[in-house]
């Protein structure tokens, strides 16, 4: 599996929509998504992506439009599907009336793997997400970075070829969110196609090969993380926190350096394909409380999305 | 209905968990109902005399049985699968496996059965204890399989409840306007003959009434043509309940 490259797609999307009652959550998005890639869908909250999500792995009903899934439409009945895909859910649901071993011991008998078999890949997953130590623990005594953790574990029993993981690390620490990064990108070098939701930036420029922006239930932009970054924001940003009445004087002092400018809240943006000459203007016209800092997808989101809070 | 085989798996699920509140269930099962027997049975039974030549411990078993399968099927499919759905999201995790909603909802009504299936044992143990038989060892098995049948139909039953339920308080208008009535409207603890005729009609409304009453049959040896009827409605109304549980709760499962 490793390094090939397939023409047909693993997920094919046209036209998806999702309703729940009069609220449109997919409001007509298209994509594919190869097999061995890792894909992304960022946006804010409320943005459509767990509703997509959940079309694909099958838990929720497509309102109209076309999915296919492994050449199967997509459909809450198809058991195929649901057997070749590790979900990693958003919401810790682990089985709390458990144990660790437990937990993937009764996961592995809804997935029809045999006794022997079972405990063997749960030997090989506890070593694998380091949690053998915690076989017989019950689940409320793990830490929350252990329980994301267990649901990677849990989520991989099956063996499958296709892994969903819906923000897999929302309030994790950093050592326990570089762990998890480390053993979905161990994944992926196995040929494991996979499918990322998050709000974190920095997790998808650490994982995807490419992104897809959504907001309101649709699709903004779609590309590869840093050719985005380029092409919606360029290469530097220079941050000026500055009243905004000095703005008129400011943009026309700087007009000739071929930057974009936005004005948000107290600082005033300028997007650069190189910073240099725009910050030495800045420089010579004696303005402090500057930043200088290269372009980052978060540029690209919050720019699609609008840097104003979202309700 | 997209039903299958591992019903068993989410009642295996079940069971595994159970381990760690046997002992406690064992107690809150047995409780009511015992208090029950030694209340009416001995306390009452004191001035009632005899019921047809035996002691009225005779009358009262039978009906305190099946409403203690009755309690405990319904109590389980009420709070223990609401806990399951929201608090700990087990449906959530169990509907993204090859397990389908209608599997795991069965398995759960599958589930409420087997607790109800314990609780009526068990009181079948502190009968036989107090010196109270069923007529023969045919007759106690029949009795055991009349049990799982009236824990599906009240498990079932529950599910419909449970899958419009907001919260937990949801729970005691179903327990306290429907279930509790019923328990003394049933003919558990007194006949129906000496009740008003409209109150004999309503009692006919009430699945308990005709589960009592072959419960009190197959105790006693007492056949009667009106059982038929009895498990009719019953199983009509069985049917039904487990078709719209499972129906309903999947409404609420999958959107």
């Amino acid at each position: 599996m490793i390094g090939l490259q397939s023409t047909t797609p693993l997920i094919a999307a046209k036209n998806l929509v999702k309703r729940f009652g009069i609220v449109t959550a997919v409001d007509d998005v298209s994509f594919d998504i190869m097999e061995g890639e890792c894909f992304g869908f960022l946006g804010p909250n409320g943005a459509g992506k767990t509703s997509t999500v959940k079309m694909i792995h099958c838990v929720s009903p497509v309102t109209s439009g076309e999915l296919m899934v492994n050449g199967m439409p997509a459909n809450v009945n198809n058991r195929k599907i649901k057997k070749m895909i590790g979900l990693v859910p958003q919401e810790i649901t682990l089985d709390i009336d458990l144990t660790v071993i437990e937990n993937l011991m009764v996961f592995a008998y809804f997935f029809d793997i045999p006794r022997k078999e079972a405990k063997k890949r749960i030997d090989e997953l506890l070593e694998f997400v380091e949690l053998n130590n915690k076989r017989d623990t019950k689940i409320d005594e793990l830490s929350t970075g252990m329980k994301r953790r267990l649901l990677i574990a849990r989520a991989l029993l099956n063996k499958p070829n296709l892994i969903i993981a819906d923000e897999p690390t929302t309030g994790l620490d950093p050592q326990a969110r570089h762990l998890i990064w480390q053993r979905l990108r161990q994944l992926k070098r196995q040929g494991v196609t996979l499918i990322l939701t998050t709000q974190y930036m920095e997790e998808a420029e650490q994982l995807c090969d490419r992104i897809v922006v959504m907001n309101k239930g649709k699709i903004l932009k779609e590309g590869e993380p840093l050719k985005l970054v380029e092409s919606e924001i360029g290469r530097e940003v220079v941050e000026i926190r500055i009243s905004s009445d000095e703005d008129e004087k400011l943009i026309r002092a700087l007009s000739d350096m071929s930057c974009g400018h936005e004005r948000v809240g107290d600082t005033l943006y300028f997007y650069c394909r190189d910073g240099h000459s725009l910050m030495k203007k800045v420089v010579e016209l004696d303005i402090h409380n500057v930043l200088n800092r290269p372009a980052s997808l978060e540029d690209v989101f919050l720019k699609l999305t609008g840097r104003s809070l979202l309700e | 209905m997209n039903l299958s085989y591992r019903i068993y798996y989410v009642f295996l699920r079940n069971l595994i968990s159970y381990k760690r509140f046997i002992f406690t269930t064992f107690l809150v099962s047995l409780g009511q109902p015992f208090f029950y027997l030694i209340t009416f049975g001995i306390g009452m039974g004191a001035y009632m005399g005899a019921f047809g030549g035996k002691s009225y411990l005779y009358f009262l078993v039978p009906g305190v049985l099946i409403s203690s399968v009755m309690m405990s099927s319904a109590f389980e499919c009420m709070y223990g699968t609401f806990v399951k759905m929201i608090h700990e999201h087990l449906y959530d995790s169990l509907i993204a496996t090859p397990v389908s909603a209608e599997d795991s909802i069965a398995g759960d009504i599958a589930w409420g059965t087997f607790r109800g299936l314990v609780s009526g044992v068990l009181m079948l143990v502190v009968a036989i204890m107090m010196g109270v038989f069923p007529v023969s060892i045919v007759n106690l098995i029949l009795l055991l399989i009349l049990m799982v049948f009236v824990g599906v139909l009240f498990a079932s039953l529950s599910m419909i409840v449970t899958a419009f339920a907001p919260n937990f308080d949801f729970f005691s208008y179903y327990s306290e306007l429907v279930l509790t009535p019923m328990l003394f409207f049933s003919g558990v603890f007194f006949p129906l003959d000496k009740f008003p005729a409209w109150m004999k009609v309503f009692a006919q409304f009430m699945p308990l009434t005709h589960a009592v009453n072959i419960s009190r049959a197959i105790f006693l040896g007492t056949y009667s043509r009106e059982l038929i009827l009895n498990f009719l409605i019953l199983f009509v109304m069985e049917v039904i309940a487990f078709y719209a549980g499972i129906k309903l709760m999947k409404r609420r499962l999958i959107k």
